[in-house]
């Protein structure tokens, strides 16, 4: 066996270059080749051989070989896609769920080496929820001098508010996360804590997900520890902190919406814990206890696990410019009526300062000696530090105590100018307590696998611990986060970077066959749901409803008008002007945009990917993706991905050059297959509980709609030849098919308004979605128990009564040069009652309360 | 001297406000020269909670809710309060202003600990060079803190116009520099950054005045406001309080309700409302000698 070089077949050489190959290798020669980093490589040693803890997962990659393995990375990726794994970039305007990045080749730390860690971990979470009970109680640390109170109470993270505040089981921080690097003497170091809404556990059990999927052989053999165990222990510890006396707590992971960067994770986890994910616009406090708002009223609220900072919690006792919080959230914590998962103002112990002191804190309170060291850090507020850091500024990274108007990104002082330099020094001098400075260290490698090639990437982990009865826990993995390119030394998501799954092997061999889907716990209680379904999710999902139908109503009409626009054999369609008209109306278009005089010149590509208007398919689409956004943590993965696709077709479409009529007519037929899909799964694979009904609501009310509109535009105007249009009718209905079973093809007005306007056995009859929308509103909760109907059900069973009773020979009646006026009054009537149901349903049960705003007290 | 003093606050609202959440810091809180003897809270409609509280810097405060619509919200407090005043220390006598950061920074007891707090900028009172610059014309050299602080205040009221109406909330305190005007809680706001500059600690007091009868003249009631001014810590001497907005040391004609880093900790009346459109509010207070 000898090392080979090179890419591919060795026909291209590269040196120094280490081969992945430890073992023999297949006739073709070495599928792979990396060149480390020449510092340290987390995979390959000084030797450029792999090390002992890689040789064996490494070999059975290798054995994969190139093609095998991109043909399985490229599943993975579409995986990750589908499954809508996405992470929001700030102030990128394709920044809004972009996939989230993801290597296949996953980092191993040596068992025993993750042993200390773990332990490390773990000391250190002890440690700082001390510092973080005292520091929001008796301040013994800043009278017995541990602490610099010039660099504690300078911090805006020191919630005032929140001291003094006795909490549940006095635990502070229910988890925590510590970012990772390889420290040049061997070992591993901290960068930095995160304490107040630690994120990225989600992502790290999805991106396990994603790899045991893509490398079911590799991982198996390689006998990784399972997440699922650290999440079970998560769980139960937000369980324990619920007021004595409940018996089926609720517990909600409160998300600041749709646009925070790792939205995706609260949605994920909310799943995945079985808890309700709300915003704070979900939450209202009534004598200091908090409740959610639903549909059957509010409901009782004991833990909340918020992704939410600090300060954005409360309005009323926090920042009052906060419109993501919930004001009176402070009292409710304060008379412990609630608990807060981590407990408000535990962002404090974030600063870099600290980790100065966390060496001296940990001998003073833990009596013990610090087990996982800090990067070396300076806080300038200390004369001996401050003038250390001066005289070797230039091999510092300076860092801001915490956030605030004086704040900036980490400087890395090496890299910056003579002046810029200067000016530093001086600000350091003017204000040296507001100053960390940490020594820039090199961070280590890691092989990526890009287009086909190892590449080595600088890496840090970020690892979670979490209460548990026993002290804390380490998660037995994590999130290995990765630079962008290889000169890159800054490694963050919002910079572009991308992730790897991390695998801590079993010691002894022996894999926990803890399963990752949903426990059949002891608590199978919480996880129930029911008429406690949040206001605003049923309006989202109303809205999905009414989206996807009206995405479908468009993609149906077109298809029929494409069909015929595109058919070679026939010159004469007297029904396309109808046809288009149609159109106009149901999208709300005025008469004349499309049929007017400039119809010769209309491109009918641009209906389906024109961003314009409203009503257009495309921006249908988007609106209803939006609206599924929202709810995703309600929606089955099968469903968001469907949704998703729906919503990438279109836009790829409006993307394509020379996009023409033919590609046009075979998008409408793959969209129709998925809002078929779509359909199906609400209907068989959704819980049929409020949620769906008011998706479905949605849906009937737009159908309802739009069949009035379709039926009132195509058949009220008497046309001599009905034929054509009655048969286009018909297949824009779907319900050609039963049409000629039923009569065998004389195509008369009497027998096709029977099928699509009284027929209550068709389901894209208007009967039938008027009898669908009155049995729903039937089974809604009410908080009102007056007798009077509501609104919602009158409009309804006064539609159904009329329906019922028209007589389809009269409606068809024609009058002469009037059309038929019989039809027109009816569908009039239906066509203006649909939208005035979608309202009285809104305020009945959806209107969110107005909006909320802060009064100081000064004019 | 014992006062009556009667705050009254008066929300009116365009359109309902269906529930509303407030945190009040209306009456007046112990202090060394001061003892509140009798205090009652008004507020109307009925609260569906009330509850007091105290807060991190020692302020009494009330916390209530309304859960039942309405379209106003009226909030009295009534206090009857002794106030005997502090003799104020010599100026003179006190140490040298450079000398206090480093006796701050060596007194690990609560109450240099506490002092530590009101040493940096705070939201709503920061500084830059020009703060900075004006405040230094004060700090010769080896001058007691309290002699150069009082120059301070008073430089402030000789220096700035009191013009009700002429800032808000959210005026920076550069504006009011450039301006040279504003009103009471700019001033104090404005001397707190100033002597925060020089690394000395200061905090902001909310309270009332009362404000003298002309000659010949009864007491005008109702037409005395909001007071706001601060407090200066001097090592070995506590608290001392200065109103650049009279120029002077307040003494038995200041009720202190409460005190913080700033206006944002001691706010009288806060609150979140949902609804209620645009909103009118009246504020009166009155002082009188009982």
């Amino acid at each position: 066996m000898s090392d080979s070089y090179g890419i591919g077949n060795g026909s291209e050489r590269l040196t120094p270059v280490s081969s992945l190959s430890v073992m023999d290798r297949s006739p073709g020669g070495s599928p792979f080749a990396y060149v480390p980093d020449a510092s340290r490589d987390e995979v390959f040693g000084p030797d450029g051989l792999p090390r002992a803890h890689c040789r064996d997962w490494l070999r059975d990659i290798e054995m994969l070989g190139v093609e095998d393995m991109q043909r399985r990375w490229d599943h993975a990726r579409r995986l990750i896609r589908d499954n809508g794994v996405t992470y929001n970039v700030y102030g990128d305007p394709r920044g809004m769920d972009r996939p989230w990045e993801l290597d296949p080749i996953p980092l191993v730390v040596d068992a025993p080496e993750w042993t200390d860690i773990a332990r490390g971990l773990e000391q250190r979470a002890t440690l700082l929820n001390c510092i973080l009970l005292d520091i929001y109680g008796e301040q013994k640390l800043l009278t017995r001098g541990l602490l610099p109170p010039e660099l504690v109470l300078a911090l805006p993270g020191f919630l005032r508010p929140m001291h003094g505040v006795k909490l549940p089981r006095g635990i502070a921080l229910h988890m925590a996360a510590s970012d990772l690097a390889r420290a040049p003497g061997g070992g591993f170091w901290v960068l930095s804590d995160r304490t107040q809404t630690p994120s990225g556990a989600g992502y790290a059990l999805e991106n396990r997900i994603v790899i045991s999927r893509t490398l079911p052989g590799v991982f198996h053999d390689a006998r990784v520890q399972r997440l699922a165990s650290y999440f079970r222990t998560l769980r139960d510890t937000l369980l324990s902190l619920a007021p004595r006396g409940r018996e089926s707590p609720r517990i909600v992971l409160l998300t600041p919406g749709p646009h925070n960067e790792t939205y995706f994770e609260h949605a994920y986890l909310a799943r995945y814990l079985g808890f309700a994910l709300v915003e704070g616009a979900d939450l209202t406090v009534r004598d200091r206890q908090v409740y959610v708002k639903t549909l059957g009223g509010l409901e009782r609220v004991d833990v909340i696990l918020r992704r939410l900072d600090d300060a954005f919690c409360d309005p009323l006792s926090l920042r009052s410019d906060s419109s993501l919080g919930v004001a009176g959230l402070v009292h409710a914590v304060r008379a412990g009526k609630v608990a807060v998962a981590n407990a408000l103002g535990s962002g404090l112990v974030e600063t870099p300062a600290l980790l100065a002191f966390l060496p001296k804190l940990c001998r003073e309170l833990l009596g013990e000696d610090l087990l996982l060291p800090s990067v070396p850090t300076y806080w300038c507020g200390d004369p001996e530090a401050r003038s250390y850091v001066l005289d070797h500024l230039d091999a510092m990274v300076i860092k801001t105590t915490a956030w605030g108007p004086e704040a900036f990104e980490p400087m890395f002082v090496g890299g910056l100018s003579s002046s810029e330099r200067s000016d530093l020094r001086a600000r350091i001098k003017t204000r040296p307590e507001a100053f960390v400075a940490q020594e820039s260290v090199p961070l280590s490698t890691a092989p990526v696998w890009t287009k086909g090639r190892l590449q080595p990437r600088h890496i840090t982990i970020r690892a979670y611990v979490t209460h548990s009865p026993r002290g804390y826990e380490t998660m037995p993995g994590g999130l290995t986060r990765v630079s962008a390119t290889q000169d890159s030394l800054v490694v963050t998501m919002q910079r572009g970077g991308g992730s790897k799954d991390l695998w801590i092997r079993a010691e002894n061999n022996e894999v926990n066959p803890v399963t990752l889907l949903r426990q059949p716990s002891q608590h199978a209680e919480v996880l129930r749901s029911g008429g406690d379904l949040p206001s605003r999710v049923a309006d989202n999902m109303f809205w999905l409803g009414r989206y996807l139908e009206r995405a479908e109503n468009a993609v149906r009409l077109l298809r029929a008008l494409f069909a015929r626009l595109t058919d070679e054999t026939t010159t004469d369609v007297p029904e396309l002007t109808q046809l288009l008209h149609a159109l106009e109306v149901t999208s709300d278009l005025e008469t004349g945009s499309i049929t007017g005089p400039e119809v010769a010149n209309m491109d009918p590509v641009q209906l389906v990917v024109a961003e314009r208007p409203q009503s257009s398919l495309r921006a249908t689409v988007i609106a209803a993706h939006r609206s599924a956004s929202v709810v995703r943590d309600r929606l089955s993965s099968d469903t968001w991905r469907i949704i998703g696709q729906v919503q990438r077709m279109v836009i790829e479409a409006s993307g394509t050059p020379n996009f023409r009529l033919s590609d046009a007519f075979d998008l409408l037929g793959q969209l129709l297959v998925h809002f078929s899909a779509l359909s199906g799964l609400a209907h068989e694979n959704m819980t049929h509980g409020p949620g769906w009904r008011f998706a479905d609501m949605g849906r009937r009310v737009e159908r309802l709609h739009h069949t009035a509109r379709l039926l009132r535009t195509l058949l009220v105007p008497v046309d001599a030849d009905d034929a054509p249009t009655l048969e286009a009718l018909l297949e824009i209905a779907d319900s050609a098919i039963t049409y000629r079973t039923r009569y065998l093809g004389m195509l008369q007005v009497p027998l096709v308004l029977d099928l699509l306007l009284t027929d209550e056995s068709n389901p894209r009859s208007i009967g039938f979605q008027l009898a669908a929308l009155g049995a729903h509103i039937e089974r809604l909760p009410r908080a009102d128990r007056s007798p009077r109907l509501p609104e919602e059900a009158r409009i309804t069973l006064s539609a159904i009564a009329k329906t019922r009773l028209a007589d389809v020979n009269v409606l068809a009646a024609a009058d002469a040069g009037n059309g038929r006026p019989a039809l027109d009054a009816l569908l009039a009537e239906l066509e203006h009652e649909a939208p005035h149901l979608a309202e009285s349903l809104t305020r009945g049960y959806l209107s969110h309360a107005a909006p909320s705003q802060s009064l100081d007290g000064r004019s | 001297m014992r006062y009556r003093v009667t705050h009254t606050t008066t929300y009116t609202y365009e359109e309902a406000v269906s529930v509303s959440h407030n945190e009040a810091r209306i009456t007046p809180r112990r202090t060394l020269g001061q003892n509140p003897q009798r205090t009652q809270l008004l507020v109307d409609p009925m609260p569906a909670a009330l509850i007091a509280d105290t807060d991190y810097f020692g302020n009494t405060t009330h916390f209530f809710s309304l859960e039942e619509s309405h379209e106003r919200l009226t909030v009295t407090a009534v206090s009857d309060v002794d106030v005997d005043g502090i003799p104020t220390p010599a100026p003179g006598l006190t140490p040298a202003w450079e000398s206090v950061p480093e006796l701050i920074r060596r007194d690990r007891t609560r109450a240099g600990n506490d002092a530590v707090g009101y040493v940096f900028p705070s939201p709503l009172s920061r500084y830059d060079a020009e703060i900075r610059a004006y405040a230094e014309e004060s700090f010769a050299p080896g001058r007691p803190v309290l002699d150069a602080a009082v120059d301070l205040t008073r430089r402030i009221y000789q220096d700035f116009a009191y013009v009700p109406g002429s800032t808000s909330i959210s005026t920076p305190l550069s504006s009011v520099m450039r301006a040279r005007r504003g009103v009471c809680q700019d001033f104090a706001h404005l001397q707190i950054a100033m002597l925060r500059s020089l690394g000395l600690p200061a905090r902001y007091v909310s309270g009332y005045l009362r404000t003298l009868p002309a000659p010949g003249r009864p007491r005008l009631t109702g037409s005395d406001a909001s007071h706001a001014w601060l407090s200066l810590y001097c090592p070995g001497f506590g608290y001392i309080d200065l109103d650049p907005t009279n120029g002077t040391i307040p003494n038995d004609e200041h009720v202190t309700v409460a005190w913080g880093r700033d206006f944002g900790d001691v706010s009288p009346l806060k609150g979140v409302i949902l609804g209620g459109g645009a909103h009118d509010l009246r504020v009166s207070v009155d002082v009188a000698a009982a």
